[in-house]
């Protein structure tokens, strides 16, 4: 029931912060479009770095919740540990990411963005993929695929926040994502249902990680960006 | 179908996990930190490991039931971090052997990177579970915050709950500010000796309040962390207590001395106003006024307003004044005091010395003058006041006159014939007719000087016909024809009060008898006549006294006063001075006592009355009542 209410709360959150869509995704339009400058409402770089951060809060948030609908539904208990051992198993394994908080802090804005930026953007199709498959479940829970859509959709808003941020913080031109490009993830059919199931959970778990990951950056960089000094 | 397979294949999967849990102990340790399944065989094993701010982390294990590898060092503590498909174990990078524990530090710690752990002992044996892997931010139980305290918000006005706000601070290893660990706080409470917690909801605030706690209970408060999107909560921080007794409404006691000081302040101000103010009233109750000296019973307003009769009815005693009788003398000194008379002529009471020179006329037997507008109110001092307002209370000669007759043929006996003439007279007369005063007064002719009149004068001469001559300086009356007073008779006889006769006779006409036979007559002897009497040697005497007298009789002393009745004086004018004191020696027609007969006069024409007979025998006359009888007309 906790986590029920959680998720209401959570798709409260996402309505509310429906408007911040518009308020990431207009610039870009502006710029793209050519169009006059009196339609592009001018956001500052703090502001925009804060509802960054809050898209991340709430999509990890929100992942957190989705696998732990997913493990509670159809992962048997014993086999929640396998998680743990496919660690290396995560589609964005590869990525050269920092993962320990030394290391984290010693790599510069420029690589936070865009470390953050790889890994919005390794999400995006398999959350696709997701909710396909979770479609097919036939007692999945309308709530478990509310939520995979939502996420879906917030990590494509948070993508194109991301990258003005870059533009804006870093000073660089449009930024050809080239990962995108590399489809990380390679749709393999699973074979029976549970490899299907194991799949579709270890994919959550990944996620929830990597949506952590891009939470916590995002929080560093904003703490760089206030105040340096203490975010050593 | 996909279902149903799906469900077998859970169900064996759980059945092989359970016997698993059996064999292998202490292989969920990352889902459930407390759980130890118990075995039959325990080997060396992880117990577990902890991280509290996601940059470092510990394990401990355990040798188990295999004591010879309890020795430090005998085990040994590798981990295995699965960076890449190549990954190696390696060994803990710090021991600590005290506490079978083994710490990684920020360089060995990686977040969301899976760990495995395993122990070695010789000969490479490995107590290793698969189930041993975690991740980092798995593991994660921040430490609890610290500096709690609870202070209180409000108390309800029934004063039986109170609201507490609770503060702490977040936990000082947990790098919450560059938002490396981001928690949720979980406030607890319960009531004190009971065992079931309170549960706040989970918030990020650093603050939060409980509501409806019980004044004059003990609660107890600790608090708890965990980890946004984790699962695992850190430790209970210490617990505090709190209490409100009911002393500390500090707040409504503060209000009640506020309502207080102002109430005081206001009254204060309030006093202030009333002195500055009305400084008078005030200092009419804290000074009050000297009471003026005034008369008791008698309202200076009543002067004013000319209100004589009340006056009268105060100063005569008779009304609720209550002045006692002897303020007679002080009325009678003022005889304009009085006789505010009613009467059809008279309307106005303020002709006073009209009134009071007719009434010394009157007194005197004088005659008055003719136009005489005004009725005379009898100025007399030998009236005495009476229940009626002035009106009987006067001196009337007019009926002295006229009773005297009767007297004095009371007195003598021996001259019935005078004395009939005199009852005739007299017998007849009702209380003087206040308009018949001026035709009283008309019938004393002669000269008559009218001197200046001393209230206090004593009769010298008493005229047959009833007359008084009051000395000093006092005309006689000449005598009255009788048919005047026959007139003045009939005149008076219509209307007459028979109190006013009384008092008249009372009044005009006392004969004391020196051996005591009688008593004089209170009101001419109270007044100006307090004669020592010499009795006449052998001569018995009646007191011409009325009967019809009542109340005073008792007042005079025979002693002092007797008036006399002389009737054989001759009914002269005279006018000799005598002492203050002398003695009635005649009684004219108008019933005025002449002290001393007129030797001069001839007798008038018309005397009603013989000429009495004078009694210069004796100067100091008694009647005897062969001399009364003289006197009849």
């Amino acid at each position: 029931m906790h986590a029920m209410m959680t998720v209401k709360h959570t798709a409260a959150w996402a309505l509310l912060l429906w408007p911040c869509l518009f308020t990431v995704s207009v610039p870009l339009d502006c710029k793209d479009e050519q169009v006059s400058i009196t339609r592009c409402p001018f956001i500052s770089q703090e502001k925009l770095l804060d509802r960054v951060i809050q898209h991340a809060e709430l999509i990890s948030r929100i992942s957190e919740e989705t696998c732990s609908l997913f493990e509670e539904m159809f992962v048997p208990f014993p086999l929640r540990l396998q998680r743990n051992q496919a660690g290396y198993t995560c589609i964005t394994k590869a990525l050269p990411i920092p993962s320990s908080k030394s290391e984290i802090q010693q790599i510069s804005d420029t690589w936070l963005l865009h470390s953050v930026l790889m890994l919005v953007q390794s999400w995006i199709e398999p959350l696709i993929y997701l909710q396909t498959t979770l479609d097919q479940y036939d007692n999945a829970p309308v709530i478990l695929l509310n939520k995979t859509k939502w996420v879906s959709e917030k990590l494509i808003s948070l993508e194109q926040g991301v990258v003005v941020l870059i533009k804006k913080l870093l000073d660089e031109g449009a930024l050809t994502a080239s990962f995108s490009e590399q489809s990380l993830f390679q749709y393999e059919p699973a074979p029976d249902l549970l490899e299907s199931v194991m799949r579709d959970y270890i994919l959550l778990s990944c996620f929830k990680k990597d949506t952590h990951k891009m939470e916590i950056f995002l929080k560093l960089l904003k703490c760089r960006q206030t105040d340096k000094y203490n975010c050593a | 179908m996909a279902i149903h397979s799906l469900s077998c294949h859970l169900l064996l999967l759980l059945l092989m996990s359970s016997l698993d849990g059996l064999i292998k102990p202490g292989s969920a340790f990352i889902h459930d930190w407390d759980q130890r399944a118990s075995s039959v065989t325990l080997e060396p094993h992880i117990t577990g490991c902890l991280s509290r701010d996601q940059e470092t982390f510990r394990c401990w294990w355990s040798p188990g039931n295999f004591q010879n590898l309890s020795s430090s060092g005998a085990l040994r503590f590798f981990y295995l971090k699965k960076e890449s498909p190549n990954s190696q174990w390696k060994e803990c990078p710090h021991y600590i052997y005290s506490n079978r524990e083994c710490f990684f530090n920020m360089t060995y710690t990686s977040v969301w990177i899976t760990y495995c752990m395993q122990l070695r002992g010789e000969n490479n044996v490995t107590f290793y579970n698969e189930n041993d892997c975690f991740s980092v931010e798995d593991i994660v139980r921040p430490d609890p915050p610290v500096n709690l305290n609870w202070t209180v918000l409000s108390i309800s006005p029934s004063g039986v709950s109170f609201d507490v706000r609770v503060k702490w601070e977040p936990p000082p290893s947990a790098d919450m500010a560059t938002g490396w660990i981001r928690v949720h706080y979980e406030l607890q409470y319960r009531e004190r000796n009971t065992t079931k917690w309170e549960a706040l909801e989970m918030q990020p605030q650093h603050q939060q309040t409980i509501f409806g706690l019980h004044i004059g209970k003990k609660y107890e408060v600790h608090i708890r962390c965990r980890m946004i999107g984790f699962k695992k909560f850190g430790e209970l921080s210490d617990s505090i207590f709190i209490e409100v007794s009911e002393v500390e409404s500090t707040e409504t006691t503060f209000s009640f001395t506020i309502v207080v000081v102002f109430g005081i302040v206001g009254i204060l101000i309030l006093v202030m106003l009333i002195i500055v103010s009305q400084q008078h009233r005030f200092m009419k109750i804290l000074l009050p006024p000297v009471p003026a000296p005034k008369i008791k019973g008698i309202n200076a307003e009543m002067l004013k307003k000319g209100k004589l009769e009340e006056l009268n009815l105060i100063l005569s005693g008779g009304g609720m004044g209550g002045l006692p009788p002897f303020a007679a003398d002080f009325y009678q000194d003022e005889p304009w005091v009085e006789f505010i008379e009613v009467d059809a002529e008279d309307t106005d009471s303020g002709e006073k010395e009209d009134h009071q020179g007719l009434d010394t006329q009157r007194l005197l037997g004088l005659p008055q003058p003719i136009n005489q507008p005004m009725n005379i109110g009898c100025a007399n001092t030998i009236s005495f006041p009476d229940d009626d307002s002035g009106r009987a209370s006067c001196y009337d000669p007019d009926l002295l006159d006229q009773d005297t007759p009767v007297l004095v043929t009371t007195l003598l006996p021996g001259q019935p014939e005078n004395g009939e003439a005199l009852l005739d007279v007299v017998g007849g007369t009702s209380t003087p007719e206040r308009s018949e005063r001026p035709l009283v007064q008309i019938q004393t002719t002669g000269p008559q000087t009218w001197v200046n009149t001393d209230f206090y004068a004593q009769v010298s001469n008493v005229m047959p016909s009833g007359g008084v001559v009051l000395s000093p300086g006092q005309q006689l009356r000449t005598q009255e024809s009788t048919s005047s007073t026959e007139q003045e008779e009939t005149q008076k006889r219509e209307k007459d009060s028979e109190g006013e006769e009384k008092k008249e006779q009372q009044f005009e006409l006392v004969v004391v008898d020196p051996e005591g036979h009688g008593n004089a007559t209170e009101s001419i002897a109270q007044q100006a006549l307090t004669t020592p009497v010499s009795p006449i040697p052998g001569e018995g005497y009646q007191t011409i006294q009325p009967q019809q007298v009542e109340t005073r009789q008792a007042a005079a002393s025979e002693d002092n006063q007797s008036p006399y009745v002389g009737p054989e004086f001759p009914m002269a004018q005279f006018s000799v001075p005598v002492s203050d004191y002398t003695i009635v020696q005649e009684v004219d027609t108008q019933h005025s006592l002449l002290l001393h007969p007129p030797p001069h006069q001839s007798p008038p024409p018309c005397l009603p009355q013989p000429p009495p007979k004078s009694l210069f025998g004796m100067p100091v006359g008694y009647i005897t009542p062969d001399l009364l009888g003289n006197l009849s007309p």
